[in-house]
């Protein structure tokens, strides 16, 4: 039996201290050989059938095609001035540059994809077919391939087989290995008719025991298969923010495009007339290549950090709006407090001595197999309390959310119950009894330590209120303080009472609490945020859970709920630990971060490339002056620009792989912090890069 | 070793039979045939452009910088349907 020292003792899942890299899984899928493909795919994907998917690259890979033309023949689309061999060259050099700009992008993009296969692989390799232990309608047992099964059908798996499917325990108690999928070692049990671990996965191992399972997915439809499919990007579709910025991308690519295709017949009226090459260069330069290049690398390594932290997302939309939560719903239980209360003290009361109300929490708890039931069981034979009854002659009864108790009608026809007090209350007074004054005395004391306090009782008689402790988990507050500092407000839903939850609440640091809350009130106070134009994020494991998490924003399912929560949930994580939402939520204001520094500096760039190239093309119409940096020539102007074009997008992948450095400030702040650096340094960067480059190679 | 001979296919079928598949092999695949159109487009274009130049550009110049507005005004044409369809890029 568990004793309540060890059931004190935090979990590894249930502690949010420590920085969130620290907890990071490993990776277990295999990374070997990744830059290898994606140098493959890298030029596997300059097909342009697959480079229309990305407009800006697309019309640098029309811009290749066009220069790698007048480098066959300068002359093809009209006599240059230039010596045609010098002309070759540069147009060759060009092609090559605007070649690589390519290779790069594509590269950034394979690379963020690989991560995303490798683990698909990972997933792959714990998905075998298996023979099944198939139960038929007349009890016998047939074996056959796991492939063949389909929901609805029973199956019977033994210790050491592998889960063939994903399902629902019917009979049986068992401990699963789920190391495969959640990366954690130690079994986990499975047993029927609980909310939190009667669903298993198929891929998975039973390690003791038998279980009867009813199959809940049909082959290619598994738990397995849909993360399988997810992580490999084969259902990634562009989310909102994406297709705003496609479309913004597309805008400035349009107009750029149509001021380079009027620039030719201008330079001709001022007497400086350009080339083709120069002009896709000029083009190139122009167009915002660099997030173009780094666009969808962005969104699949958002995906893959989400991934990362053992959370399967069932869409980039999903981990975006992450980003844009302004309301967390968290349970108490579980995600502010450990998970398990702990009876600490028996307060007695209505004249009884301790030794009495001992006997008869300990006579209400000894079927309660929950924590808090075997903590009082604990408490209650420490105190001397011994069960006088036979066990097998009484009946126990469960908590459920209507009752708000349980306890055990004894075999003499006595009943011991033990439950939130407003139920015992009305419990004695059902059986004629009466309330004493002492018992709102030490509800109320209890209340204010932030312990849970629940009365016990035998028939009529109300023996005492026992104190159930509950821990707020280490290190919340300050990320309570950095969700506040973000405008990410947080309600905390608890069944306790109001004193209980507000002590609670202040403790932890959570900006509102709803008090005696049902599973109803989830949903409600979902519903009243998102009137008020709120994204609404909330974690739930049961099937009562499910409709709040399909209504939410973001929901993230336990993996140890059920099948339902599973399915009405976007998000499901695989470690079971509700506080990850808090996790859940940086990483997506890092991911939409990310994007918008990207962005901002992609576009700052064009300043300094503007003055690079514009100047030196037109120093014959007398705005030689502008040449600021003092490049040599304008073929040196534009290879260097160029140059920094194409190097730019190898330099920041990863920076678009690991995202921004997340920092809990204000919107604000946030924006004047990235204008600043993203913004500015955008400006500066390439005008000291340009000037460098412009120095080393040997054009003149 | 006896060589097998195959059956005499006339000239008329087999050519039949490659414009069969041409056609077919151009309602599956769009794009050759959109290229195909417009470089017959481009046919037309390009005594258009020679004439404008006024003979500053040979007949070849001039067919190839016709083509280069075509790709121009395709990637415009294509860049608007990016904006008015995202989602599908």
């Amino acid at each position: 039996m568990q004793t309540p020292q060890d059931s004190t003792r935090p979990s590894r899942l249930s502690t949010p201290s420590g920085s969130r890299e620290s907890r990071r899984h490993t990776p277990k899928a295999d990374m070997r050989g990744l830059y290898q493909r994606a140098i493959h795919d890298s030029f596997v994907k300059l097909d342009p059938r697959t480079e229309a998917k990305n407009p800006v690259m697309f019309v640098v890979w029309v811009g290749t095609i066009v220069t790698f033309l007048v480098t066959i023949d300068p002359n093809l689309f009209g006599t240059v001035q230039a010596d045609p061999g010098q002309q070759r060259l540069l147009n060759g050099v060009i092609t090559f540059i605007l070649f690589f700009t390519l290779v790069f992008a594509n590269f950034a993009e394979a690379v963020a994809e690989g991560r995303g296969k490798a683990q698909a692989d990972a997933l792959r390799s714990t998905r075998s077919d298996t023979v099944a232990r198939k139960l038929l309608a007349d009890g016998s047992v047939q074996e056959v391939s796991s492939t063949a099964l389909r929901k609805g059908d029973r199956v019977k798996v033994v210790a050491g087989d592998m889960i063939p499917a994903d399902g629902e325990v019917v009979t049986g108690v068992a401990a699963v290995d789920e190391s495969a999928i959640t990366g954690e070692s130690a079994p986990v049990l499975k047993q029927p008719g609980t909310d939190i671990a009667s669903s298993v996965t198929g891929g998975t191992r039973i390690l003791s025991d038998e279980l009867i399972i009813n199959v809940t997915s049909d082959p290619g439809q598994g738990f397995i298969d849909r993360m399988i499919a997810l992580v490999e990007g084969a259902e990634r579709s562009k989310t909102p923010n994406e297709i705003a910025l496609t479309v913004l991308l597309s805008v400035l690519t349009l107009v750029f495009l149509i001021v380079v295709a009027t620039v030719s017949p201008l330079a001709n009226y001022v007497q400086a007339p350009t080339t083709i090459a120069i002009l896709v260069s000029l083009l190139v330069a122009l167009i915002p290549t660099t997030i173009g290049g780094l666009l969808s690398a962005i969104g699949i390594a958002g995906m893959d950090r989400v991934a990362q932290f053992n959370v399967i997302a069932t869409s980039g939309r999903a981990v975006e709006a992450c980003g844009d939560v302004g309301t967390l719903v968290l349970d108490k239980t579980g995600t502010i407090t450990l998970g398990n209360r702990l009876a600490d003290e028996f307060i007695p009361v209505n004249g009884h001595s301790l030794e009495e109300m001992s006997q008869i929490c300990l006579a209400a708890s000894v079927f309660d197999e929950t924590p808090e039931g075997r903590s009082i069981v604990w408490l209650a034979e420490k105190n001397g309390a011994e069960v006088d009854f036979k066990t097998d002659d009484a009946e126990g009864l469960e908590f459920s959310a209507r009752t708000r108790m349980s306890g055990t009608n004894l075999p003499d026809g006595r009943e011991a119950r033990k439950g939130a007090v407003d139920a015992i209350r009305g419990f004695v007074r059902s059986r004629g009894g009466k309330v004493p004054s002492q018992l709102d005395e030490a509800y109320e004391r209890v209340s204010r330590l932030g312990g849970t306090p629940l009365a016990a009782c035998l028939n009529d008689d109300i023996y005492g209120v026992i104190y159930l402790k509950d821990i707020v988990k280490p290190g919340l507050r300050e990320r309570f303080d950095q969700l506040r500092r973000m405008g990410v407000k947080t309600i905390m839903l608890t069944g306790d009472n109001r004193i209980t939850a507000s002590v609670i609440a202040q403790e932890a640091g959570v900006d509102d609490f709803i008090a005696e809350a049902t599973p109803e009130d989830k949903i409600d106070v979902i519903r009243k945020e998102q009137s008020e134009g709120k994204l609404v994020a909330m974690t739930g494991d049961g099937t009562n859970d499910a409709p709040a998490l399909a209504q939410a924003n973001v929901g993230v399912a336990m993996n140890s709920g059920t099948q339902a929560a599973k399915e009405a949930a976007n998000m499901v994580d695989l470690d079971s630990d509700p506080t990850k939402l808090i996790d859940l939520v940086t990483i997506g204001k890092q991911l939409l971060i990310t994007r918008g520094a990207l962005t901002t500096f992609s576009i700052a760039n064009d300043i300094a490339k503007y003055f690079a190239i514009i100047p030196t093309i037109f120093a014959a119409a007398g705005i030689g002056a502008l040449n600021i940096m003092g490049l040599k020539s304008p073929q040196s102007a534009i290879i260097s620009a160029l140059i920094y074009n194409a190097l730019i997008i190898p330099a920041l992948i990863p920076l678009a792989l690991k995202g921004v450095q997340f920092r809990p400030l204000t919107a604000d702040q946030l924006l004047r912090r990235n204008i600043l650096i993203y913004g500015v340094g955008g400006v500066v960067a390439p005008f000291i890069a340009i000037k460098i480059i412009d120095l080393i190679i040997p054009f003149s | 070793m006896k060589l097998i001979h195959l059956p005499h296919i006339p000239k008329q079928t087999q050519i039949i039979e490659t414009v069969a598949e041409i056609w077919s092999e151009w309602r599956r695949q769009k794009l050759p045939l959109y290229l195909f159109l417009g470089l017959c487009f481009n046919l037309v274009l390009a005594p258009a452009v020679f004439a404008a130049t006024g003979g500053e550009f040979s007949r070849t110049q001039a067919y190839w910088l016709a083509a280069l507005g075509l790709v121009t005004i395709a990637l415009a044409i294509y860049l608007f349907f990016v904006m008015f369809v995202p989602e599908k890029f």
